[in-house]
């Protein structure tokens, strides 16, 4: 088993790199500098966060007020993200064609959901797949039904197939042959092989219906949140990550407004054994995002506290890879810790032994991708 | 056996368009497809979006309901715009709609 | 106003290596980095005219051209593009520097700056009216482009087109025009006392050299004009120069698979299509000889009058 790295002590207070200054404070971009904004949309392009930017700047009616050179770019990114909505919209619509006669609930997960429900947290975010969740037992017909109607496999080298159906919880992505959009098709929110199972079948209970979206589902405000929290707190690769973080943040601010959902929260999450997730996204958005959170959810989730060193480790890999993927937010460590959390995020999904004989697979066996030109 | 079809506009298309000299250009309004179309068939979707009908319905109105050539390049047609997003079929329950004395079912 | 050239080659070359060369081209500021001196020799010569801003001043596009490190630079040294810590391409040989450059300037608008329709095409224009010539490689586009701004067009842009999504008017990005092969000689001897780069073999589309954008072309980069005519070049070996009407709606389409990012406008790239067709008169243009392709669209200019 791969140990891990040695890091110097995490630094006592987290640096706020302009992007971050922003998300916690919109209002804020209107006192920027143009040698500010520079930087910043730099930093909002390579984290996927230019045209949420925009939006919350128009939010705070003060997009008008920004430089015009600003405006115009962040512009371009909203122009991106409306397109993007047009095509999700058009998605659906040939998903619920496609899936009707299946007569399950199409429950919908992360950015997909958002954009759905028409969610804060779907301002300004793209994302590359639909992700649906149904049940295991009914995978198969899913498949059939998609496939039928245009959805294509990917991924035929046969490890590939294994690795998503027997080790991971989804089917192989599907890619529809004539759009070219792809679909994760999910049985659980987290593989087969990882030491932490929450129960589809709960999750599945929970969820309720979209308004407006006939036939589409979505988590329950807890379980969406506990989600969004476990996949990124276990997921291999933090080029999202202060998207992601940002995602939780929203979540929160947005279902926090009722008194019900923090009082349900810590007990949700014991339930489906996600604490630890939980406890670290209420650490790293109050401590990077400033995300309003009651003392006792606070208190109720230090339940899932890992022990002081662990803490201590996690906060010098996180703090860091939750920082912008930009140059200019990098230090020296950054992929030292970017390297351990790749492999953290793998470990957490699968047992050890089998960790060291998928990454050698994907290394050396695996066709690789044409290089973009 | 299934009844024939009402076409419709599919929900949302609202028939961007320009014409020139009997060519026509659509923006579809669910693909964001653009579209290369004849008068001809801009003039089958208008007349859908006024009143949705059946195959043999339109052709009724054009005068070609016994024309079986006719009737099946339009069966073709519309399987085309069904396939491009821009017409919806709703399904009839039998009975619910008598043809009308005289015309052959196209 | 500090140009390129008012900067003197040591302080050019300084802004490169370090805080970047900020540079505008029509409606954007790039941010240039590169250590290349070569590239910074040919940016000195081809840029001269070109507006330079100061550092902190806003950028839209931060590119990086570098070369090669530990033993690759001397073997096989290549240059590499870098857009703000991403790689977007391959390398190329390093004496692709510049024409990897052009590309990457290209490709920053291209496939971002979206409040405008951005056709592949090159635009010129003359008395106000702007002539559009969209064309698939091959189809003599440049060449002809070239021909045109050394008989008394002004280089809106050699391809690039952007069109305003608001009132259709062209906004000009007048940069060094790309010339390929049998080409380069061919302009060469039709506009003496025009700068040229020094071609550059081997690349994707054989050997490319650039010619310099006029003073005048980079001076007006800030007058926009009003769309008059669209023209698809082909030339074609002993062709008479002749113009063969297109059909609007055809108009459209074509219009439409030439422009980078027209489904993404969605609806307004629509009607910004359709306003341009309904604006214009469009073409295609066969020719054979460069004087009888001017004359015919000094014939257009003339029955415009």
């Amino acid at each position: 088993m791969t140990q891990p790295m040695h890091l110097p002590p995490a630094p006592h207070l987290p640096r706020f790199p302009l992007l971050l200054r922003a998300l916690r404070e919109p209002g804020a971009m209107g006192g920027f500098s143009e040698r500010d904004w520079d930087l910043l949309l730099r930093q909002a392009l390579a984290s996927n966060l230019a045209a949420t930017l925009c939006l919350l700047a128009d939010e705070h009616g003060m997009l008008a007020a920004l430089p015009a050179r600003v405006q115009r770019r962040l512009g371009w990114a909203r122009t991106v993200w409306q397109r993007h909505l047009q095509a999700v919209d058009l998605e659906l619509g040939k998903i619920r064609h496609a899936l009707g006669e299946t007569g399950l609930p199409l429950i919908l997960l992360k950015g997909t959901a958002y954009a759905a429900a028409g969610l804060p947290a779907s301002a300004g975010r793209l994302f590359s797949d639909i992700d649906l969740l149904v049940p295991k037992e009914r995978l198969p017909e899913v498949e059939s039904a998609l496939m039928l109607h245009g959805w294509a496999g990917s991924h035929h080298d046969d490890y590939d197939q294994r690795y998503y159906r027997e080790w991971m919880h989804e089917l192989p992505p599907l890619q529809h042959m004539r759009r070219a959009s792809v679909i994760d098709v999910h049985h659980a929110i987290l593989p087969e092989t990882a030491a932490v199972r929450p129960d589809p079948a709960r999750l599945r209970a929970a969820a309720r219906a979209i308004p407006g979206r006939a036939g589409f589902h979505m988590l329950a405000p807890c379980d969406m949140v506990l989600h969004s929290a476990v996949h990124l707190f276990s997921e291999g690769e933090y080029h999202h990550g202060l998207r992601d973080l940002f995602d939780l943040h929203r979540l929160f601010c947005h279902f926090g407004a009722d008194p019900g959902f923090w009082a349900a929260l810590p007990g949700r999450a014991r339930e489906l054994e996600l604490a630890r997730p939980l406890c670290y996204a209420l650490r790293y958005c109050t401590r990077l995002l400033g995300t309003p959170v009651p003392a006792s959810v606070m208190e109720a989730a230090r339940d899932g506290m890992p022990n002081p060193a662990l803490l201590a480790l996690m906060d010098g890999l996180f703090l860091r890879a939750l920082q912008p993927p930009h140059p200019s937010c990098a230090d020296a460590f950054d992929p030292a810790a970017r390297a351990a959390l790749y492999i953290r995020g793998n470990w957490l999904r699968m047992p050890p032994l089998m960790l060291s004989r998928h990454l050698f697979h994907k290394a050396f066996v695996s066709p690789k991708a044409e290089p973009a030109q | 056996m299934s009844s024939p079809p009402i076409w419709r506009l599919a929900p949302g298309q609202r028939l961007v368009h320009r014409c020139h000299d009997g060519e026509c250009v659509l923006f579809n309004d669910l693909t964001g497809d653009t579209h290369l179309l004849g008068q001809d068939v801009l003039d089958v979707l208008g007349a859908l979006r006024d009143m949705p009908r059946t195959a043999a319905g339109l052709a009724q109105d054009a005068g070609a309901a016994l024309d079986p050539e006719w009737c099946a390049e339009l069966d073709e047609l519309l399987a085309d715009l069904a396939a491009l997003d821009l017409i919806a079929p709703d399904l009839i329950a039998p009975g619910l709609i008598e043809p009308l004395p005289g015309t052959q079912p196209c | 106003m500090l140009t390129v050239a008012s900067l003197g080659e040591r302080e050019l070359r300084a802004r490169l290596r370090g805080p970047g060369l900020r540079l505008q081209t029509g409606p954007f500021v790039t941010c240039v980095h590169s250590p290349l001196a070569p590239l910074a020799a040919t940016l000195g010569t081809m840029y001269g005219d070109y507006p330079v801003l100061e550092e902190g001043a806003l950028a839209d596009f931060h590119v990086r051209l570098s070369g090669s490190t530990g033993l690759r630079r001397f073997l096989r040294p290549q240059v590499h593009f870098h857009y703000d810590g991403m790689a977007p391409f391959q390398p190329l040989p390093l004496d692709q520097a510049f024409p990897m450059f052009e590309w990457a300037m290209n490709w920053c608008v291209s496939s971002q700056a979206n409040s405008w329709l951005v056709i592949h095409a090159a635009v010129i224009e003359k008395d106000g009216l702007a002539a559009i010539l969209p064309a698939p490689p091959g189809s003599g586009k440049s060449t002809l482009c070239a021909a045109l701004v050394n008989r008394g067009w002004r280089l809106l842009s050699d391809e690039l087109t952007l069109v305003r999504l608001d009132d259709g008017k062209i906004d000009p990005l007048p940069r060094p025009v790309s010339l390929k092969n049998a080409s380069i000689g061919i302009i060469r001897d039709y506009a003496p006392a025009a700068a040229f780069t020094r071609p550059v073999a081997d690349t994707v589309k054989g050997t490319v050299a650039h010619m310099r954008a006029s003073s005048d072309s980079v001076a007006r980069a800030g007058q926009a004009a009003a769309p008059a005519w669209i023209v698809f070049p082909k030339w074609q070996a002993g062709a008479a120069a002749e113009l063969t009407p297109v059909p609007q709606a055809r108009a459209h389409m074509r219009l439409a698979e030439n422009a980078f990012n027209y489904s993404l406008l969605g609806e307004t790239g629509f009607h910004t299509v359709a306003r341009l067709v309904d604006e214009v008169r469009t073409f295609d243009f066969h020719y054979s000889v460069l004087d009888d392709a001017i004359a015919v669209f000094e014939r257009l200019l003339a029955e415009r009058a």
